[in-house]
C-alpha cells in the first residue's frame, strides 16, 4: 500500500490533520534503502506535545547526521485518527518517508510520563507488533526506550527489548550500529540482546529476573546468566559545551505547546529539592559557555525563523552569569523583534527583574513555585524560599505590569498538616492583596489582579529522598482539596487541582514493578489511551484492570522499609541510596541541604559514581566577550 | 513598501489551516531576511494579511497575500528569496508593488472559482444537462453548520454566479466569496449530492479553488490587476 497517497486521501476526515503530514521545514527525508540502519523515534503522546520535547529533537538530528542511519518520527494518533487507521488498515507510520514502523530496524520510545504507558502499548499494536518482547522475533524491529520516566522502567519491562539508561546522545549511535552488525549475522534475538547488554547504559530487562512476595515486596532482582552486569549505570554527557546540539530544528506547522527556538543553556540542577526526580537524576550540573550559546542561537534563529528564543534548563536563573547572557542576547536580537523567554523563574526579585527586561511580550502571567504553604514544610522539602522573598518577587512582578500570578503548590507532601494547607491559603490571599494595592496606587491602567493557585498532588518518585514515603490516600487527597477549595473561593483567586485518581495511578506506576505490565495490558484492551487527558481518562477501566489481575493499588502506594529491595535498585542513577536515605532523615528533622555549586559537596556521590564533574563555565570571561 | 503576492497552495500543504499558513509565511520571511515592518505596541507582529481562508484539505491555485516591508526590495529578489524558504507545495507565482491606500484583499475580493472533481455513480444523462438543470433552480437550500450555534437553512442559489462543465467529471463554479455573503464550497458539494442521486458526496480533497477575483459587472479581475490596484502604481 502506498501510505503517502492513502493518507493524502483520507486525512481530511480527522481533526488537525496537520499532525500527521510531516513535511515540516528542516525535515530530514533520506532516500530509503536497504543498507541504511533505520530507527523510528516515537513520542507516545500527541504531535504537539511530542514535537515540543527537546530530547527527541536532539536525538533526531544527531542520528540523522550519520550517513548510514535513517531516523524518522512518529507520534500517538488521537482517537479519531486511530479509528481511521484501524478501519482503513493503515499501520503506524513515520512522518518522513511514510513507512510502516515495522519496516524499521529499531522502534525507539522516549518515555516522559507514566500516564502515557498505554499509548506505548497502543502504538506497538498499531505498528502491527506483538506487544510483549518475548513474542517478538528477529524479524521485528528492536523496541527500545529511554527518557526520564524510565529511571524506573520496571512496569514497562516486559514490553521492551531494552532500555537506555541516561543521556542517549552518549550511546545511541553505537547501539544502532552494533545492533545492525548483530542482526546481519542472523543470530537469535536472545544472543543479540545479550551482546547489546554489554554496551554502557543498556538495560535488557529480559536478562534479569525479579522475584516478588505477597504484599508487593521485591525479594530479589538478579541477572539470569553469567556475563550480565549486575547494575546498569546511567550515562551522562561530559563537556556539554562541546556536545552535539542541533541548529536546523524542525519548524512545525501546527501551533505546538512550546513553539519557539530552544537552547539548552545548562543541564542538571543541584538545589536538592527533595521531591524532585529531575533534580536528582540529571546531575551533575553542566553549563554551556556564553559564546557557544550565542553561536547556536544565531544559527537556530536563522535556520528556523522563530520569533522567540527560550533559554532552557531545569533552573535557568541559576546559570552562572545569567544576567550577562540574557542582556547580550536581548541586545543582539532587539532589531529583529525576537523575544527571549526564561522558562523557569526562581522565587525572587532578581528573576522577575530579568524577565521584565527581556520579555518583549507581556505574557499573561508569571509563575512561581513555592511548593508548600509554610516555612516548616518548605524546609522539609528543601525548597529554599522564604515567605518574604515570595512577597518581594510578586511585588516586583505586579510593579512591572504583570496582573496574573500563578502559584504552584503540592498537596500531600510528607509531614503535611492542616497548618500547611492554611499556609497556602494565606499566601494566596496575601499575594492577591499585594497586587490589588499596587493596582490601586498605579497611575496607568492595569488589568484586574488574578492569582491562580495550582495545587497538584505529591507523587513519591524513585531516586528521590522521598522514594520510601507513603502516598496519601484518595480520601485524604479529596478532603484536602475540598479544604482548600472552600477557603480559596474569592474573586481574584482561581484554584485548580488534579484528578486524584490520575495522581494515584501515577504514584502506582512511578514506583511500580513488572507485575504491573498485565494491568497496563488489560487497561489498554479496555480502551485506555491518552490517560493524561481528561476527556480520555476512565478510572473504571483501571479499577477493573487491577482487580482482574488481583493487584491492589495500595501495595504500590505504601511506605517502603529502609532496608527493602526497591524494584529499581539494579539501576544506578549515580546518586547513592545512602545519600537519599540521609536526605530523607534530614527532611524529617527539617534540616536544609545546600547547593553544591556554592555550599560545597553534599555527598550525593554522583561525580564519583558516574565519573563526571560539574561544568560551571557560564561565568567565565572570554577575551572576545567585548565583541558580543 | 507594500507587496501583493499571488501564490499556490498545493497537495503537500493542503492540510494546513489558515493560521498555520500565516505562521509559516512569517517564519519564511524571517529566514529570507526580508526588511519586515512590524505593528506597534507590546506585541509587535509582521504586517501580513491574507485573502479569504481556504478550507483545510483543499488546494488553491491562485491565492493572495499583502505584506508590508520597511525598505524597498526588488520584486524578483523578493520572490526568489521567499520561495527558497517555502516548503514543497507552496510557491509565490507573482508579486507586485502596491501603493499606500490600496484596499485590503478582504475588502475587494468578492468572487471565488472552484473546480469540483465529481464522482458519478452512473451516467444516465449528460453532465451538461445535469448542471444546467441544477442552475435553473430558483432556490437551493442547504443546512449550514455554525460553530457554537444552531444549524440554519440557507438558500445558496443567489451565491452561485455561474457554472460550467470543463471536462467530464470536472464542474467549475463561480461563486460569491466576500464578507457580505460567502458560499462554502463544501455546502455546494453537499447540495449537488443532495440534488442528484447519481452524484456521490464530494469530499473536500476533491474540490480546488482555482482563483479569487474581484467581479465588477460581468468582468472578473485578479487582485493584482492594475485595474484593482489603481492608477497610483
Amino acid at each position: 500500500m502506498d501510505l503517502a497517497a492513502k493518507l493524502d486521501e483520507v486525512l481530511y476526515q480527522v481533526s488537525n490533520p496537520v499532525r500527521y503530514i510531516g513535511n515540516e521545514w528542516n525535515i530530514i527525508k533520506k532516500e530509503w534503502n536497504k543498507e541504511k540502519i533505520k530507527i523510528a523515534l516515537a513520542f507516545p503522546d500527541l504531535y504537539e506535545i511530542g514535537m515540543s520535547h527537546l530530547g527527541l529533537k536532539i536525538l533526531y538530528h544527531l542520528l540523522n547526521m550519520e550517513e548510514d542511519i535513517i531516523c524518522e518520527r512518529t507520534y500517538a494518533p488521537w482517537h479519531d485518527m486511530e479509528e481511521l487507521m484501524r478501519n482503513e488498515g493503515i499501520p503506524l507510520f513515520s512522518l518522513e518517508n511514510k513507512k510502516a514502523v515495522n519496516e524499521f530496524d529499531v522502534f525507539g520510545f522516549t518515555l516522559q510520563y507514566e500516564m502515557s504507558y498505554t499509548n506505548v502499548i497502543n502504538m506497538l499494536d498499531l505498528a502491527c507488533l506483538p506487544i510483549y518482547s518475548k513474542d517478538r522475533g528477529e524479524k521485528h524491529p528492536l523496541v527500545i526506550g529511554g527518557g526520564s520516566s524510565i529511571y524506573n522502567p520496571e512496569p514497562l519491562a516486559p514490553f521492551f527489548d531494552l532500555f537506555f539508561i541516561g543521556e542517549a546522545e552518549t550511546g545511541i549511535v553505537d547501539l544502532m550500529r552494533r545492533y545492525r552488525e548483530l542482526k546481519d549475522k542472523k543470530i537469535p534475538k536472545e544472543d543479540i540482546l545479550f551482546e547489546l547488554s554489554r554496551l554502557p547504559g543498556v538495560y535488557v530487562p529480559g536478562l534479569y529476573k525479579a522475584d516478588y512476595r505477597d504484599g508487593g515486596k521485591v525479594v530479589s532482582i538478579n541477572p539470569v546468566r553469567d556475563g550480565v552486569k549486575e547494575k546498569i549505570r546511567r550515562q551522562v554527557v561530559r563537556d556539554l559545551d562541546q556536545a552535539f546540539y542541533p541548529t536546523k530544528f524542525l519548524v512545525p506547522y501546527m501551533d505546538i505547546v512550546h513553539d519557539r527556538a530552544v537552547i539548552e543553556i545548562a543541564r542538571g540542577c543541584t538545589r536538592s529539592c527533595r521531591f524532585c526526580a529531575a533534580g536528582m537524576s540529571y546531575r551533575p550540573v553542566r553549563e554551556r559557555s556564553k559564546e557557544t550559546i550565542i553561536k547556536l542561537a544565531d544559527e537556530i534563529l536563522q535556520n528556523t525563523g522563530y520569533e522567540e528564543l527560550s533559554l532552557s534548563s531545569l533552573s535557568t536563573i541559576d546559570y552562572s552569569d545569567i544576567t550577562e547572557l540574557v542582556k547580550s542576547l536581548s541586545r543582539r536580537y532587539q532589531d529583529r523583534k525576537i523575544s527571549i523567554s526564561l522558562p523557569s523563574l526562581r522565587v525572587d526579585r532578581f528573576s522577575v527583574n530579568l524577565a521584565k527586561e527581556v520579555q518583549r511580550v507581556r505574557k499573561s502571567g508569571l509563575t512561581f513555585a513555592p511548593e508548600a504553604g509554610t516555612q516548616r514544610l518548605r524546609d522539609v522539602i528543601n525548597k529554599g524560599v522564604a515567605e518574604e522573598e515570595l512577597y518581594d518577587a510578586v511585588r516586583a512582578a505586579f510593579e512591572a505590569g504583570w496582573s496574573t500570578i500563578k502559584l504552584y503548590f503540592m498537596l500531600g507532601l510528607p509531614t503535611e498538616t492542616i497548618e500547611d494547607l492554611d499556609g497556602i491559603v494565606q499566601l494566596a490571599h496575601k499575594v492577591l492583596e499585594i497586587g490589588r494595592e499596587i493596582r490601586r496606587n498605579r497611575k496607568i491602567n492595569m488589568k484586574q489582579v488574578q492569582v491562580n493557585v495550582s495545587v497538584s498532588t505529591f507523587v513519591p518518585k524513585p531516586f528521590t529522598p522521598f522514594q520510601w514515603v507513603e502516598m496519601i490516600s484518595r480520601e485524604e487527597i479529596e478532603e484536602r482539596q475540598q479544604y482548600l477549595r472552600n477557603r480559596l473561593k474569592r474573586k481574584g483567586i482561581v484554584f485548580s487541582w488534579n484528578d486524584p485518581d490520575l495522581s494515584l495511578l501515577e504514584g502506582v506506576f512511578s514506583r511500580g514493578d513488572r507485575r504491573l505490565a498485565p494491568v497496563l495490558e488489560s487497561a489498554w484492551k479496555k480502551g485506555a489511551r491518552f490517560d493524561g487527558w481528561n476527556e480520555s481518562f476512565s478510572m473504571e477501566n483501571w479499577q477493573e484492570s487491577f482487580s482482574e489481575n488481583r493487584i491492589e493499588m495500595s501495595e504500590y502506594l505504601r511506605k517502603r522499609e529502609p532496608d527493602e529491595i526497591l524494584p529499581w535498585d539494579h539501576i544506578n542513577m549515580g546518586v547513592s541510596k545512602k545519600f537519599l536515605q540521609k536526605e530523607y532523615e534530614r527532611a524529617l528533622k527539617g534540616e536544609l541541604t545546600g547547593d553544591c555549586r556554592s555550599a560545597g559537596c553534599t555527598g550525593c556521590n554522583i561525580c564519583f559514581e558516574l565519573d563526571a564533574v560539574m561544568e560551571l563555565i557560564g561565568g567565565e570571561k572570554d577575551e572576545n566577550q567585548g565583541k558580543i | 513598501m507594500k507587496i501583493r503576492a499571488r501564490f499556490e497552495k498545493l497537495e503537500e500543504v493542503k492540510y494546513l489551516s489558515h493560521l498555520e499558513l500565516i505562521r509559516l509565511f512569517r517564519r519564511a520571511f524571517r529566514r529570507a531576511g526580508l526588511p519586515l515592518a512590524y505593528s506597534r505596541g507590546f506585541n509587535p507582529h509582521v504586517l501580513l494579511s491574507l485573502g479569504p481562508p481556504l478550507k483545510v484539505g483543499m488546494i488553491g491555485r491562485n491565492e493572495y497575500f499583502d505584506l508590508e516591508l520597511s525598505d524597498e526590495i526588488r520584486i524578483d529578489s523578493f520572490i526568489s528569496s521567499v520561495n527558497r524558504e517555502l516548503p514543497e507545495g507552496l510557491r509565490i507565482l507573482e508579486a507586485v508593488s502596491i501603493p499606500e491606500g490600496t484596499k485590503p484583499l478582504m475588502a475587494v475580493i468578492n468572487t471565488a472559482v472552484y473546480i469540483f472533481d465529481m464522482t458519478l455513480r452512473e451516467r444516465i444523462q449528460s453532465e451538461e444537462k445535469m448542471l444546467e438543470k441544477f442552475l435553473s433552480e430558483n432556490r437551493i437550500i442547504v443546512t449550514r453548520h455554525r460553530r457554537n450555534k444552531e444549524d440554519i437553512e440557507i438558500d445558496i442559489r443567489p451565491l452561485i454566479f455561474a457554472g460550467e462543465l470543463i471536462e467530464p467529471g470536472k464542474w467549475k463554479f463561480q461563486v460569491k466569496c466576500s464578507s457580505q455573503g460567502n458560499l462554502r464550497p463544501e455546502e455546494l458539494g453537499a447540495a449537488l449530492a443532495d440534488y442528484y442521486t447519481e452524484v456521490e458526496f464530494v469530499p473536500v480533497v476533491n474540490i480546488q479553488r482555482e482563483g479569487l477575483y474581484i467581479k465588477i459587472g460581468a468582468e472578473l479581475y485578479i487582485p493584482s490587476d492594475d485595474m484593482v490596484i489603481g492608477e497610483l502604481r
